[in-house]
């Protein structure tokens, strides 16, 4: 069964002019925090960066496509059911993440801490670019160029090296120097949980593209089977896509208190 | 057809039955309050409504458990009926307007138990574990362990926490309101019957939730005024230390924990305490002098009493020199 | 002793241990470095308990065997997704992959922690009948009435588990679920979770009740507290990944030609008790995990001190809490669909009707929660909207009950009824009682009379053996000799059922009637002046008849397992496809592949057929 209907160079382009739209909107959020900090707009623009990200990088739309003809112990049959149980999982995991957010507002309301903007910008856009090279890895694979795969694979895991890098080891500690500290308010409390547990989905993501990356060297995917990748890819996607709401809810959304 | 008869009269048998045999126990306790009115008509219609729809389940139920037994020899199926669609838009749209109306009423009766008087008193309540403390600020301010009111006047409770979560709930008043650290919430009471009644915290507040009840005393408005002036005098006027120590150790709360009779509530009781050796749980023995009972209020953890280890802990409190001296002042009568 | 520790449950418990002190010597070894405390009032510090009982978890799972298959996807390796059992009993304890042998393992796993719990609600209800204190202490009152709560629930989780595992592949003609393997790893995270939340008793006991409100939960007095929130998270797991697994595996594994409203009901109800558990079981998760950092990393987050906020807890937990109650029912009910239909000899009354009642109780279930928190000082124009919804829940809970009737009336009663039968009917009772004693609760008004009394305590009982406990064993008088091809026994299931409704209608208005009086809930001992003793008196010797009758029950099991009546055909002469093969059910279930030919319920209607064995023409 071939779930791409675009040819690989097409499905490539269309991957670069996503990223393209994604970059643009991160820039005019960014602007618009500064020149018309409206929480409602600010909400709106995420949501159509998360249905681009949900649309054209984790094809949410694969779920709906008909696979009842097909033989029930088929690859195919059952990437489709795998397919359908990652995304359930992704719509629990989306529970705590919608909590998250809630406790964010109910805590800290229309404010905000102090934090350090441009580092802020600077992993929103690390996670952004790795974002895009992990659909170059799943597009690649699904044509069959392996090497095409490997690397975008492996950058994109680099990537997310660096994105727990920039947070943890840096915004943790440049954070603690704002007076934002684990167990002296709410606002640290809000501020350590909500990027700690996307750190650690971020973690998770890391080591599973690791795996894919292993098992890809040693020839484990091919056009035909690679639902290794597409989860993988999926899941990566999807922490992106918290991230698209987070990086508001911390940075942008409210006055600095 | 006939059955249908049968089943409908039952219903308004059992329906009646229900209801009248349900009020004559008697379900809920005296009324105290104007706000318990709202409430006790509520849950008369309820009940109401309530026992016929038991009825309405439960007779056709056990009626056909009865009737349509299945007869000796009958190897049959019975007869072949799916469903009925306008029967099972009936009992979708009545229950719906059933429910909406008594939501209505909620919302009614909700608004007349929050009725505000503008001539309410105000009463600050403290809640702590595990006992109450009530302050009288037009009264001078003075703080008792005992809930006075007067009988028809609204009484306006602003209500907050020293520690967990408590709930204000004096049942024959029915309303109930939970008592927050760090935020006031408030309950607004007419008492309308005289008499002695308890505030119950009814949210688990630890280990002696269960005793974490004071008194509340509805009285008229002559008795009450004087006893809030004499309250009011014995708290302004200079007063012998012992008495000074009783008041803060009411004031406080400490009688949710320690007893003055001997029983062990949370704390060791103060019967007898001053002079006497304590045992700690560490097997170090004291004489429990002026500056151990000092060391047990203000640093708790210090000396741990044996026995006491998995207690809930004692607060640690702020006193100055003066009300120590009361305290202890206190604390040495209570042989 | 190589013997036993080849046996894997043993392997994982050895392993659970171990892992355990290696997380606590970590911590206390970083600690110690640090120049920190290292012991505390429990041995050690809660930082070394909680972080010893994420890694015996870990440890429990990757020695027990259960991870084996994924550990080989992930080095690159195929793996088959099915390998025979071992022989005997010995494969309950094991990682089997088979839906049948996990669903007897959640079902047993449930029965122990229905009795643990059950053991615990005789012992503090023996306190609770004289005024005064007997024999424990307020904090261990508070311990066991906290555990009776939370290891029952988790009981009601696993059960239902239990029946959705064992039954739903059988209706819908599936060879086993869709992912075994998470299957099985469902089941086996729920055993460390039910460990630690029964070590939280020796580590000082639990003090809050089953809800866990903070600030009382975050005073930092008992570790027990800790593995108490430890247990449930990990519990919480096992709830949302089976629930994951079962919409997946009705979605894609049914048999031809089952469409959506050709499916046994209790399929429906268990697709809706998975929406909940799938989602708002994370917000349980959540909220005891930052109670959990609270305690552990001083985050404020319910700390007014810290300008944190207490009633965030209470909206986190209800979110999910609420829920889940119907996640606790809608099997039940389901079961009592199911098997009406098959004795009274008449098609389900509306089968659509009670397909969509199911979705709707469980969709409006997620907007009603702050209802138990009318009193606890939320917003308060919140009050009014959450009264309208839950009053909502009625109408769709009404509608199972109409149907039920209309589906009674006038079908052919079996006469002597069997035992599944008379439970069936005390489910509807039971339930009844409780459902009706919900709409007072969500009358604000009444409900602030109402609320944290026995009254509540005796709707709740009552929601749950009727819409659990009593169609559970109905399940199992009903199953059992399709599980093991013996029947129960028919006069000591009589003496099981009679016994138990009795004294629980006792034991449940008794609760009632003490509570609308003025009896708070969870107290140690209660003001003589109300006069509550011969109530509570009464109360108690209806606990230890309900305990009577579940040691009955328990003697039936232990015989018939052995000298029941051998049963392998169609018992109940019903329409579903697990009883047109024999018992007890096969291990790879049905030989072919089936295609369903009618409806599920035409009973009465003749020539109708309901699911064809016609051998595969599609090479499948
Ligand atoms: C299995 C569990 C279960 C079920 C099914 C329910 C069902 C319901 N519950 Fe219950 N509930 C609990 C378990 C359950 N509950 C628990 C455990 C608690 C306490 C938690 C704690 O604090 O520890 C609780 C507490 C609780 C409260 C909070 C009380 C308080 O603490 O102050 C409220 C308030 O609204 C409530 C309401 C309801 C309602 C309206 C329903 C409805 O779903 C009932 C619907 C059913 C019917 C109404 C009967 C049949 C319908 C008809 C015959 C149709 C016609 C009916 C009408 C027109 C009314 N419940
Ligand atoms: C499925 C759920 C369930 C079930 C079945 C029960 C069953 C029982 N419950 Fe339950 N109960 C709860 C769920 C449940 N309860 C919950 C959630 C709470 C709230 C807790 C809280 O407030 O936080 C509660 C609270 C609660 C209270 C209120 C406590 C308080 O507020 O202080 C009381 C008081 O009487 C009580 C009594 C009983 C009794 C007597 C039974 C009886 O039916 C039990 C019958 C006995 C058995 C089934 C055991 C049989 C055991 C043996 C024969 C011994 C053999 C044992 C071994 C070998 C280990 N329960
Ligand atoms: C939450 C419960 C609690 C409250 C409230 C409380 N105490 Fe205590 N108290 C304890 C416990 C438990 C102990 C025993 C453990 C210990 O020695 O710290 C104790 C011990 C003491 C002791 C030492 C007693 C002995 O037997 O040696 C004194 C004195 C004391 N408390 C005074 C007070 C005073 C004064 C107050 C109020 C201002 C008060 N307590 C409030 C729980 C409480
Ligand atoms: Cu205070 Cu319970
Ligand atoms: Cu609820």
């Amino acid at each position: 069964m071939t779930t791409h209907a675009l040819d690989k160079s097409a499905a490539l382009n269309q991957g670069v002019i996503i990223f393209a739209y994604l970059a643009i909107l991160t820039a005019l959020e960014f602007g618009l925090a500064v020149a018309l900090p409206n929480p409602i707009l600010l909400l709106l623009v995420a949501l159509f960066k998360a249905g681009l990200v949900m649309y054209y990088y984790m094809h949410i739309y694969k779920l709906a496509q008909q696979d009842e003809v097909l033989p029930r112990n088929s690859y195919a049959y059952k990437t489709g059911s795998n397919r359908l149980g990652l995304w359930l999982f992704l719509l629990s995991d989306a529970f705590v993440f919608g909590a998250l957010l809630a406790t964010r507002f109910n805590l800290w309301g229309m404010t905000r801490p102090h934090l350090n903007q441009t580092l802020g910008l600077a992993v929103t856009t690390v996670l952004l670019v790795s974002s895009f090279f992990m659909n170059r890895a799943e597009t690649s694979i699904a044509h069959g160029d392996r090497k095409g795969f490997l690397n975008a694979t492996l950058i994109t895991m680099i990537l997310g090296i660096a994105f727990l890098v920039g947070v943890v080891g840096l915004e943790w500690q440049l954070a603690q120097l704002e007076n934002v500290i684990v167990n002296k308010d709410v606002k640290g409390a809000v501020f350590y949980m909500m990027t700690g547990m996307h750190a650690f989905h971020v973690l998770t993501g890391v080591i599973f593209l690791f795996l894919v990356w292993r098992n890809g060297r040693r020839g484990a995917f091919s056009a035909e089977r690679y639902w290794g990748v597409e989860a993988a890819a999926v899941y990566w996607h999807f922490v992106d896509v918290v991230w698209i709401f987070f990086y508001p809810a911390l940075y942008l959304i409210g006055t600095v208190v | 057809m006939r059955h249908f008869i049968i089943v409908g009269l039952l219903v308004i048998l059992v329906t009646l039955g229900t209801y009248f045999g349900l009020d004559a126990v008697g379900l809920l306790p005296v009324d105290a309050s104007a706000q318990a009115s709202p409430i006790d008509f509520l849950w008369d219609l309820q009940l109401i409504v309530l026992s016929f729809l038991f009825a309405l389940i439960v007779v056709p139920l056990v009626y056909s458990l009865i009737v349509f037994r299945r007869k000796p020899g009958d190897t049959e199926d019975a007869v072949h009926v799916e469903g009925n669609t306008k029967l099972e838009v009936t009992w979708t749209v009545i229950p719906l307007i059933t429910v909406v109306a008594f939501a209505y009423l909620g919302a009614w009766s909700l608004r007349e138990t929050r009725r505000a008087d503008p001539q309410a008193m105000v009463v600050r309540v403290i809640a702590q574990q595990f006992a109450w403390s009530f302050e009288y600020p037009e009264y001078g301010g003075f703080i008792t362990d005992q809930l006075y009111l007067p009988i028809g006047r609204q009484v306006l409770l602003q209500m907050t926490s020293r520690d967990v979560i408590h709930s204000f709930w004096v049942p024959e008043f029915r309303v109930k309101q939970d008592v927050l650290p760090g935020r006031e919430t408030q309950l607004r009471i007419t008492p309308t019957r005289m008499g002695r009644y308890k505030v119950r915290c009814a949210e688990l507040c630890g280990a002696a939730h269960y005793s974490m009840e004071n008194a509340v005393i509805v009285v008229d408005q002559v008795a009450f005024e004087k006893w809030a002036q004499e309250q009011r005098m014995a708290f302004e006027t200079a007063q012998t230390p012992e008495q000074k120590g009783e008041r803060l150790v009411r004031a406080n709360g400490c009688l949710g924990c320690h007893t003055l009779t001997g029983q062990v509530l949370v704390g060791p009781s103060w019967k007898g305490l001053f002079g006497s050796e304590r045992k700690f749980a560490d097997g170090t023995t004291t004489i429990a002098d002026e500056a151990y009972i000092i060391e047990s209020i203000l640093n708790p953890a210090a000396k741990i009493v044996a026995g006491f280890q998995t207690a809930n802990p004692m607060p640690a409190y702020v006193f100055d020199e003066e009300q120590l001296s009361y305290i202890i002042a206190y604390l040495k009568t209570l042989k | 002793m190589k013997q036993l520790y080849s046996i894997p449950l043993v392997r994982g418990l050895v392993w659970l241990v171990i892992g355990l002190a290696a997380g606590i010597a970590f911590v206390v070894g970083i600690r110690f470095a640090l120049e920190l405390p290292v012991m505390g009032r429990y041995l050690f510090t809660e930082h070394a308990w909680v972080f010893g009982g994420v890694v015996g978890t870990l440890a429990f799972l990757a020695k027990h065997g259960v991870m084996d298959g994924w550990f080989k996807v992930w080095k690159g390796e195929e793996e088959a997704e099915h390998h025979e059992d071992p022989e005997g009993w010995i494969k309950y304890l094991g990682p089997s992959l088979d839906h049948k042998v996990i669903g007897i393992q959640y079902t047993v796993t449930a029965i122990i922690l229905f009795l643990v719990g059950g053991l615990f609600a005789l012992i503090f209800r023996t306190e609770l009948a004289f005024e005064g204190q007997q024999f424990l202490t307020p904090d261990q009152y508070n311990t066991m009435m906290s555990l009776h709560g939370m290891v029952m629930i988790v009981s009601i989780l696993l059960g239902i588990s239990g029946l959705i595992n064992y039954l739903v592949p059988l209706l819908i003609g599936a060879p086993d679920m869709a992912f075994p393997r998470l299957n099985a790893f469902s089941y086996w995270i729920s055993v460390p979770a039910a460990i630690w939340l029964l070590l939280s008793m020796p580590l000082g006991g639990v003090e809050t009740g089953w809800t866990g409100y903070p600030p009382l939960s975050a005073l930092p007095t008992k570790v027990g507290q800790q593995m108490f929130f430890l247990g449930v998270f990990v519990a919480g797991w096992s709830s949302i990944l089976g629930a994951l697994n079962l919409i997946v595996t009705v979605v894609r594994m049914r048999a031809r030609g089952m469409t959506a409203f050709r499916m046994p009901i209790f399929v429906w109800s268990a697709i809706a008790t998975s929406l909940i558990a799938l989602t708002a079981t994370q917000l349980i998760g959540l909220s005891f995990q930052m109670v959990m950092f609270q305690r552990l990393f001083g985050m404020g987050f319910f700390d007014p001190a810290k300008g944190g906020n207490p009633i965030l807890f209470q909206h986190l937990f209800w979110f999910y809490s609420h829920p889940a109650v119907y996640v606790f029912i809608l099997p039940g009910l389901g079961v009592v669909s199911e098997l009406l239909p098959v004795f009274v000899r008449k098609p389900l009354f509306g089968y659509r009707w009670v397909a969509m009642s199911s979705l709707g109780i469980a969709l409006v279930g997620f907007i009603v929660w702050a209802h138990h928190m009318f009193t606890s000082g939320m917003n308060e124009y919140l009050r009014v909207p959450f009264m309208y919804s839950t009053l909502l829940v009625a109408v769709p809970t009404g509608v199972k009950f109409f149907s039920w009737v209309a589906t009674i009336w006038q079908g052919k009663i079996p006469s002597p009824m069997p035992t599944a039968f008379l439970f069936v009917v005390g489910s509807i009772l039971v339930f009844l009682m409780g459902g009706l004693s919900g709409p007072p609760n969500a009358i604000v008004t009444t409900d602030l009379h109402l609320h944290d009394t026995y009254w509540i305590v005796g709707h709740f009982h009552n929601t749950f053996f009727g819409g659990f406990v009593f169609p559970f064993f109905a399940a199992l008088y009903y199953w059992f000799p399709k599980a093991t091809g013996r029947r129960l026994d028919e006069r000591l299931g009589r003496w099981h059922f009679w016994l138990m409704a009795s004294s629980f209608f006792v034991l449940s208005l008794g609760m009632m009637r003490v509570g609308l009086l003025g009896m708070r809930r969870r107290i140690f001992d209660y003001d003589p002046e109300l006069g509550f003793q011969t109530t509570h008196i009464v109360m108690t010797v209806a606990a230890f008849l309900i305990a009577l009758s579940v040691v009955i029950f328990f003697v039936n099991l232990v015989r018939s397992l052995r000298y029941g009546e051998a049963v392998i055909g169609n018992l109940w002469n019903s329409r579903s496809p697990e009883w047109q093969v024999p018992s007890p059910m096969p291990a790879h279930n049905y030989s072919a592949p089936l295609v369903v030919v009618g409806e599920p319920y035409d009973y009465g209607l003749p020539g109708s057929r309901y699911v064809d064995f016609a051998p595969a023409k599609v090479g499948d």
